[in-house]
């Protein structure tokens, strides 16, 4: 039992170690609104399940919420089937789909029990968000919207606070390590508006006070079958494979404003990696189409920051180069139940003006003097042996 | 900021004025009694602005300034988002149906034999259908008939909604005089062969052939509702299925059509609900199929005496055009009747319309009238709640432009409020009397002052009791059996009416003292008051009724008085009765008020004989005490 001192040193070098990159990705997807009229939601949260999951994101790790079923309505001339165009060229409720919260379970509250992992002991695997400290998050979220709140199933909404509120926890509990946030819903840029948790990225379909419009109807099923958003980061992602190199500037500059019918916009002012190469991203949400410019939140950061790009594959799709060095002991999924640790969700320590140089505590010095981690961790190890046979030695 | 900004002038005197009395309940009774003193200084000419500012808002609602464009309120409804395969092959189904209804015709099959032969082509198609007969009894004895129906229950949802899709066997071409609607007949059971195909149907379908004009339909939704009516044998329907949501109602009495006309209005004043229309008319015109209010074309010629370029000015033409449309609107919903089969759909909160096929020699037919009614149908389809969101309370002043409430409702209140004011006028002036000083003690003071008196309620209160419990009794004459019997019954009942209320002024007291004042005028303040309150409640609940109520009572009973002379007071007298109860004499008029109160249970009837004419008989009065 004396090793147990060791085990606490140890298990914060790792814990630095892991940061460097993540070593599992996650996606929530989200449709808040029911009713056959809303069957364009439904489309957009199957669309993004598709692609996420051709992108190498398996079932176990991605939770589907939709808030009603679209496919069997029996409005739906098609039944069973669920398109997102007007060809009707693609079934996204083909035969491989996981729903895993559906029709009334998708509340407010399941959803963010779901962020913060206070779930009930019954809950199944299937409806847990799983993630460590080493997690990447997709959160997609659709419905009807306003500013600053999302609406559930036509009797209730998330605000803008709550969702800052449980990625602040999740944070604490290190429940993450990036997220990747993005809505598509009228006002959606007031949604990331309250976010104050690092490593947060987020992107929106439309500015405050700008509605978020359907791209397309099919005039058989005869309702519009998906939000225009999403069709194009959707038509952008078919461009994406597993090892693509495509950086999150590539995603965000490809946003066209006049065919999206409304203004996307980005937060990386939360986010310590650069997005991606300077020049493209540099111009984003100026020029041809764009009303006016600050749709992107964390532009004065953006030059500052030096690390590897956020390629969109860290987001979409599995992990591809995993950093071996870094892979310790993440096998730990139990969840430490938050309120030991935090006593309230206080405003954060950090503060986005002032990371032009982006160092949060737990990475910065490793970051500086990447040689030292090798050093280091086998002086460690070195310690490790040297004490435990010792300990054998003296007590024979 | 504003706090260093001068105020308004005025505010700053108000300000002024509050702040001198410390006591604010003092400042609120110095301000009311300011107030009072005001308007009884100025009632006259307030009187007169209010009724004039009434009757020219009335003048002015069919003007475009006052209404605007339709728009759609329900997101569930989508309408015209759906590609229609109504197609030749069920045009020419439906001219297979229509040979053998003419067959039918020409045969002059019975009503049996005609529901059973259509509840027949419904079971080959594969319908559950079966048929209704129904018989009046009471006044309108005479009426009977067979409805034939269909059930199609939703494939994959159990059925308890459902939508109607209705013809009745008599179009309503000139308000039902006998044109049979047969092409209605035919696209109903065509439509329900081709939606059967159909597996989308979140609500069950119901197909009805409703036999008469209004008559079977009556009997048919009273039976499916489970209301009986007094006066009404229908047979119990042996199928049935859910909560009736919505219904279409065709009349396609022509032979092509060249527009299609939306008749909406249900009886006792109600309405459907807006968005109905406006997805019917807006689905309509992506078919290509021109939309008209009623079965109004565009042509005026009743202003070809008007010069050309005053006619053709746009404002002026769409003036009258609005016009026309609200002088039937008025006309059907005044007349509680409603504009056709669908208003008896109303009654169980159901919104209906009929699309009334316009007689013409083309370019439209079954094609297009199909297509509308299948994409229609999708739209009713697609709602997940009753239609509740867009307006209930509106007149159409077009088949696309609409008058909101609070653009047409106030001018009936004016109006109101002008008769309260002249009531309460007459209430207190009744109070007072000019009278010679009692002790002139000073010599110089002024011989004549005011003296106040007693105001007799309780008389008056009984001679309007008297008046409606009159009214009343006319009333129950009028609906009896034998009334209808007689030749000579209205004119007997008018002299009756005329001249028992001429007993009053002998029964009451001639000669009383100074002390109390006249029963005329408390009556006429009583009156006055009692209108009023009756027209603004009218106003919500059958604007057109309001509308005309006002018109007709309000500077009428305004001016009421009595006179001098026994001649005048009874040219008055016979004026006011001549205006409460003429329209019995008017046979036309006063029996299809009989029969829509008998089998319709419209409220007009009731509503003239024991409202409207106890209110001019109680003026009329007021005219001979």
């Amino acid at each position: 039992m004396r090793f147990l001192p060791l085990l606490f040193p140890l298990a914060l070098f790792s814990y630095t170690l892991a940061s460097q990159q993540h070593t599992n990705n996650w996606a929530v997807l989200v449709c808040s609104s029911r009713y056959w009229f809303n069957y364009r939601h439904m489309a957009n949260a199957l669309g993004m399940y598709r692609t996420v999951k051709r992108l190498g994101i398996p079932d176990s790790n991605i939770i589907l919420m939709l808030a009603d079923d679209a496919a069997c309505n029996d409005r739906n001339k098609f039944s069973g089937s669920v398109y997102a165009n007007p060809g009707r060229h693609l079934d996204l409720y083909g035969d491989n789909i996981e729903v895993d919260y559906r029709g009334y379970e998708v509340t407010v509250e399941n959803f963010l029990r779901l962020l913060t992992g206070r779930l009930e002991d019954s809950v199944p695997r299937s409806k847990r968000l799983l993630t460590d400290s080493n997690s990447n998050i997709f959160i997609y979220l659709t419905g009807h919207g306003g500013n600053e709140f999302l609406k559930f199933q036509d009797n209730e909404e998330v605000s803008a606070h709550d969702i800052a509120d449980a990625f602040h926890q999740m944070y604490q509990g290190g429940r993450y390590k990036e997220i990747f946030f993005m809505v598509d819903t009228c006002q959606a840029n007031s949604m990331y508006s309250k976010f104050y948790s690092p490593n947060i990225l987020a992107t929106g379909s439309s500015v405050v006070g700008e509605n978020s419009y359907s791209h397309e109807n099919d005039y058989d099923i005869g309702v519009a079958v998906i939000d225009s958003y999403t069709h194009y980061i959707l038509e952008y992602m078919e461009k994406v494979n597993k090892t693509s190199r495509l950086t999150m500037a590539d995603l965000f500059t490809s946003y066209d404003v006049p065919k999206i019918g409304s203004h996307p916009g980005v937060r990386s002012d939360l986010f310590s990696r650069p997005l991606g190469p300077q020049h493209p991203m540099a111009s984003y949400g100026r020029g041809h189409g764009w009303k006016v410019e600050g749709e992107w939140t964390g532009r004065e950061q953006e030059p500052y920051k030096r690390d590897r790009e956020a390629l969109i594959t860290d987001f979409f799709g599995g992990v591809v180069s995993v950093d071996v060095e870094g892979e310790c002991e993440s096998d730990d999924f139990s969840y430490r139940p938050a309120s030991e640790e935090i006593s309230k969700p206080s405003p954060p320590s950090f503060n986005p003006s002032l990371s032009s140089h982006p160092k949060s505590s737990s990475r910065s010095y490793f970051d500086s003097f990447p040689f030292l981690r090798a050093s280091l961790a086998f002086f460690l190890l070195g310690l490790l042996f040297a004490f435990a046979f010792g300990g054998r030695i003296s007590r024979r | 900021m504003d706090a260093q900004r001068p105020r308004w002038q005025p505010l700053q005197r108000i300000r002024r004025l509050l702040q001198r009395n410390a006591d604010p309940n003092l400042a609120r009774i110095k301000r009311r009694k300011a107030l009072y003193a005001l308007i009884g200084r100025r009632i006259a000419v307030l009187r007169l602005s209010l009724f004039f500012a009434g009757y020219i808002w009335m003048l002015a609602i069919p003007s475009s300034q006052l209404d605007r464009g339709v728009y759609f309120d329900e997101n569930a409804m989508q309408p015209a988002q759906v590609n229609t395969y109504w197609s030749w092959k069920e045009v020419h189904d439906a001219d297979r149906f229509l040979d053998q209804l003419e067959l039918l015709r020409d045969s002059n099959a019975t009503s049996e034999q005609r529901s059973q032969f259509i509840a027949n082509e419904f079971r080959k198609i594969g319908l559950a259908a079966s048929t209704q007969s129904y018989e009046f009894t009471g006044v309108n004895k005479g009426i009977n008939g067979s409805n034939a129906y269909a059930i199609l229950s939703s494939p994959r949802i159990s059925g308890v909604e459902a939508m109607v899709i209705s013809a009745s066997w008599i179009s309503r071409t000139n308000e039902g005089d006998g044109t049979l609607n047969l092409r209605g007949v035919a696209t109903v059971l065509a439509l329900s062969k081709f939606l059967k195909q159909y597996s989308l149907w979140a609500k069950d379908l119901v197909f009805i052939i409703s036999d008469g004009y209004m008559d079977g339909m009556q009997a048919f939704l009273s039976a499916y509702h489970g209301q009986t009516q007094s006066n009404l044998r229908a047979q119990a329907l042996e199928l049935t299925s859910g909560v009736i949501w919505t219904a279409l109602n065709i009349d396609y009495p022509g032979h092509s059509l060249s527009h299609l006309g939306i008749f909406h209005e249900g009886p006792n004043g109600r309405l459907p609900n807006q968005d109905l229309l406006n997805s019917f008319q807006h689905i309509a015109r992506r078919t290509g199929v021109p939309v008209v209010l009623y079965d109004h074309r565009d042509d005026l010629e009743y202003l070809h005496w008007l010069p050309e370029n005053i006619r053709n000015h746009r404002e002026i033409r769409t003036y009258f055009t609005q016009a026309r449309n609200l002088w039937r609107h008025i006309g059907y919903q005044a007349s509680g009747r409603g504009s056709g089969v669908h208003g008896l759909f109303h009654q169980y909160r159901i919104d209906a319309f009929t699309m009334f096929a316009l007689p013409a020699a083309g370019p439209h037919g079954f094609h297009s009238l199909g297509r509308i009614i299948e994409s229609t149908l999708r739209t009713t389809n697609n709602l997940l709640e009753r239609l509740h969101a867009s307006f209930f309370f509106y007149i159409l002043t077009n088949s696309d432009r609409f008058v909101k409430i609070g653009n047409y409702l106030p001018s009936a209140i004016l109006i109101s409020v002008a008769m309260m004011f002249g009531g309460l006028q007459v209430w207190v002036e009744a109070a007072w009397a000019k009278g010679p000083q009692e002790e002139a003690k000073t010599p110089g003071a002024a011989p004549m002052t005011w003296v106040k008196r007693r105001r007799p309620i309780l008389e008056v209160l009984f001679i309007m009791v008297f008046t409606h419990l009159f009214g009343a009794m006319v009333f129950f004459i009028m609906s009896s059996e034998t009334y209808s019997y007689f030749q000579l019954a209205p004119f007997l009942l008018f002299l009756a009416a005329y001249a028992l209320p001429l007993t009053i002024p002998a029964i009451t007291p001639q000669k009383r003292s100074e002390a109390i004042a006249p029963l005329s005028l408390v009556l006429k303040a009583f009156n006055l008051c009692l209108s009023s309150t009756v027209i603004s409640i009218i106003t919500v609940l059958n604007f057109s009724l309001a509308a005309c109520l006002a018109v007709a009572l309000g500077i009428p009973l305004s001016t009421a008085s009595s006179s001098s002379t026994k001649a005048v007071q009874m040219v008055k007298y016979s004026t006011y009765v001549v205006l409460g109860l003429g329209w019995i004499l008017l046979r036309g008029f006063a029996e299809r008020m009989i029969w829509n109160w008998d089998v319709l249970s419209a409220w007009l009837l009731p509503f003239l004989c024991i409202v409207y004419f106890p209110l001019t008989l109680q003026v009329a009065l007021v005219c001979i005490i």
